[in-house]
């Protein structure tokens, strides 16, 4: 019998029981679909990541509170021992291979403007902040030092925050409610990606005073050249020491943080992977346990094939093609409703299906086609013409 | 004449643990092309297993059958496989069409099984039908059929790889006598067109029309 002929007759049985082949195939729909998925998912958001910290620079040095790289982390926020002062310190001992210093409180609080509120990330720093974060002032000044030291009520928008309350109105000279506490709106900064834009701009020391802390978040210096990063590391540790202790504070790049969440990140795909595989191992048992049934339903069929001149091989090849097209079918399916979630988290997450997610799914569903699809076959395929036709 | 079927010293034994069917004790047959043989005998005789070991569809425990002067014995699958195919057409009493099929496709069934080009099928197929009389049936589905219509669409299936040889075993028996007589009057014809014709019957009545009665008895021939 001709391939083709076979491919019609094993695409003929699967329509005869419509209901149940797709049944059957919906163990790799649902297998392909979370492999495809996941793994979107997650490289959109590496992508962001990536993103992210390359507009932070390469040549980014961090002290963060804790031992943040080796400890627990909540601990270390919890004790939180960096101070404003450490900020200063900083800027009085280092050397020249460090071009700017920006010490940052980051909170989370509503912004409220006459009857509009929008969740956003306050974020206390000094002036050096726009060389540090390479930010363009597209309206109004950012403020200066003199209005830090004064903790003038002074802020700067970010370009979602200004969308959120003001819409398409200036909000230069505006006044801004937070918790209390009301702000003058100064200046608005051009959008640099989602993380950025939902921040206000505060002088530090009026953020302390506004909102009564004592602790910073977290110091950001800058470099001269990438290659200095190191030295400005230990530099910076050095400097700590004269007032901190050890692990009071932890002193990275931003390289360190990136290669860090990569690993997780990878960590995470692969057990995600793994988990969307026994999904799809599953759908592959699911096959089996149909394509047994169904042969034992069909023994009559294949002894009549066979007393018409049907070889094993002919009768073993028709199974098994019914099979791979039931998980090619499926993968099919899962990939094209992968995508669409793809699609459909694309505000959230600039997921794309990579290409050989793609090929890792119709290769694995084929695979899961042929390996589990050739027992029945060959059980088939094995049936006496004669006990078949007897088979009641 | 020559022989088309020679089966000699065949013997088929169930061995069921406890129990040992001899379904067949040493039979030896030979049926000429072109003839019309009955195979008769009561139910459980062994008739049905004599046919399927000389239609290849069965094995003998011991013995041999030799058709068209090729013995089967040393014969692989895949040439038993082709001899059906070629050499044999088989109708059954309980008809055995797929389900839920056309006409049409089952009638071509065994062309998709042959060597023919996929250009003739459609030709050779209705040919068949036609000589069957469905010709109006083509598209329907074998559930949708009268018992006699799907005998006949076995028939012309059986017939539609042109071979020299018709095995038939209780044809009638699903059908009223009406029916029954109707198909009885096509092997009639494929024998005068000159197909040898071998029908398995417990009915005496029906043996009547062949040229010769095989009567089994037990396991045995016990009158050719
Ligand atoms: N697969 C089998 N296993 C055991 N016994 C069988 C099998 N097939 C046939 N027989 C036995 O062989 C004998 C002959 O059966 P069969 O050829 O079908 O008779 P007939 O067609 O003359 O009615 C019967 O006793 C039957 O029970
Ligand atoms: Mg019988």
């Amino acid at each position: 019998m001709h391939l083709l002929e076979t491919l019609k007759t094993a695409i003929n049985a699967l329509l005869l029981n419509k209901a149940r082949s797709f049944l059957t195939m919906l163990g790799v729909i649902i297998g392909v679909f979370s492999v495809v998925t996941l793994v979107s998912v997650v490289q959109g958001f590496q992508n962001y990541i990536t993103d992210q910290f390359s507009a932070l620079g390469s040549n980014t040095v961090i002290v963060g509170p804790g031992g943040i790289t080796t400890g627990d982390p909540s601990k270390a926020y919890s004790s939180n021992k960096l101070e404003n002062k450490h900020y200063d310190l900083l800027k009085l001992n280092s050397s020249d291979k460090v071009l700017a210093i920006a010490p940052s409180i980051r909170l989370s609080k509503d912004a409220t403007y006459k009857t509009k509120t929008y969740l956003s990330t306050i974020f206390g720093t000094t002036q050096s902040v726009v060389d540090i974060g390479a930010l363009n002032v597209d309206k109004g000044r950012f403020y200066t030092d003199a209005e830090d030291t004064a903790k003038a009520r002074v802020v700067v928008l970010g370009s979602e925050v200004v969308k959120q309350l003001f819409g398409t109105r200036s909000p230069i000279g505006e006044r801004i409610k937070v918790e209390k506490e009301t702000f003058q709106v100064i200046g608005t900064v051009a959008s640099k990606g989602s993380s950025f834009d939902d921040r206000i701009y505060m002088p530090i020391k009026t953020t302390e005073n506004a909102f009564n802390l004592t602790n910073i978040s977290s110091i950001v210096l800058k470099t001269k050249n990438a290659g200095d990063v190191d030295t400005v590391i230990k530099e910076t540790e050095l400097i700590l020491m004269k007032d901190l202790k050890k692990d009071d504070f932890t002193v990275f790049s931003s390289k360190d943080i990136l290669t860090s969440i990569n690993n997780i990140l990878s960590m995470v795909s692969v057990g995600l992977g793994a988990i969307a595989g026994i999904s799809l191992l599953v759908g592959g048992i699911g096959i089996m346990n149909i394509m047994l049934v169904s042969v034992t339903e069909r023994t009559r069929e294949i002894g009549l094939r066979k007393a018409l001149g049907a070889t094993s091989g002919n009768i073993g090849l028709q199974f098994v093609i019914e099979s791979v097209l039931l998980s090619v079918l499926g993968g099919l399916v899962g990939l094209g409703l992968g995508w669409l979630a793809t699609f459909a988290v694309q505000s959230f997450v600039r997921a794309e299906v990579p290409w050989w997610a793609i090929v890792l799914a119709l290769g694995f569903s084929l695979t899961v086609g042929v390996v589990f699809g050739t027992y029945p076959a060959v059980n088939a395929s094995k049936k006496d013409p004669i006990e078949a036709l007897r088979f009641e | 004449m020559s022989a088309i079927i020679q089966a000699t010293e065949v013997y088929k034994i169930y061995d069921l643990g406890e129990e040992r069917i001899e379904a067949l004790k040493g039979v030896s047959v030979l049926i000429n092309q072109g003839e019309f043989v009955a195979i008769v005998g009561k139910s459980g005789s062994g008739k049905s297993t004599l046919m399927h070991i000389l239609g290849l569809l069965d094995t003998p425990s011991s013995g041999e059958v030799i058709i068209n002067g090729t013995n089967t014995k040393g014969l692989k699958e895949k040439q038993l496989a082709k001899v059906r195919n070629n050499e044999i057409g088989f109708v059954f009493q309980s008809f055995n069409l797929l389900q839920r099929t056309s006409v049409l496709d089952n009638v071509m069934l065994p062309l998709k099984y042959s060597n023919v080009p996929a250009s003739k099928w459609m030709d050779k197929t209705m040919e068949m039908i036609k000589l069957v009389g469905l010709e109006n049936r083509i598209h329907n589905k074998s559930n949708e059929l009268s018992g006699g219509q799907k005998q006949r669409v076995a028939i012309a299936r059986a017939l539609v790889n042109d071979p020299a040889l018709i095995m038939a075993d209780e044809p009638t028996g699903n059908l009223d006598s009406k029916t029954g007589d109707e198909i009885v009057k096509k092997f009639l014809d494929l024998n005068a067109q000159g197909k040898t014709i071998i029908l398995v019957t417990h009915d005496e009545d029906l043996a009547k029309i062949a040229q010769r009665r095989i009567v089994m008895h037990d396991g045995c021939v016990v009158e050719n």
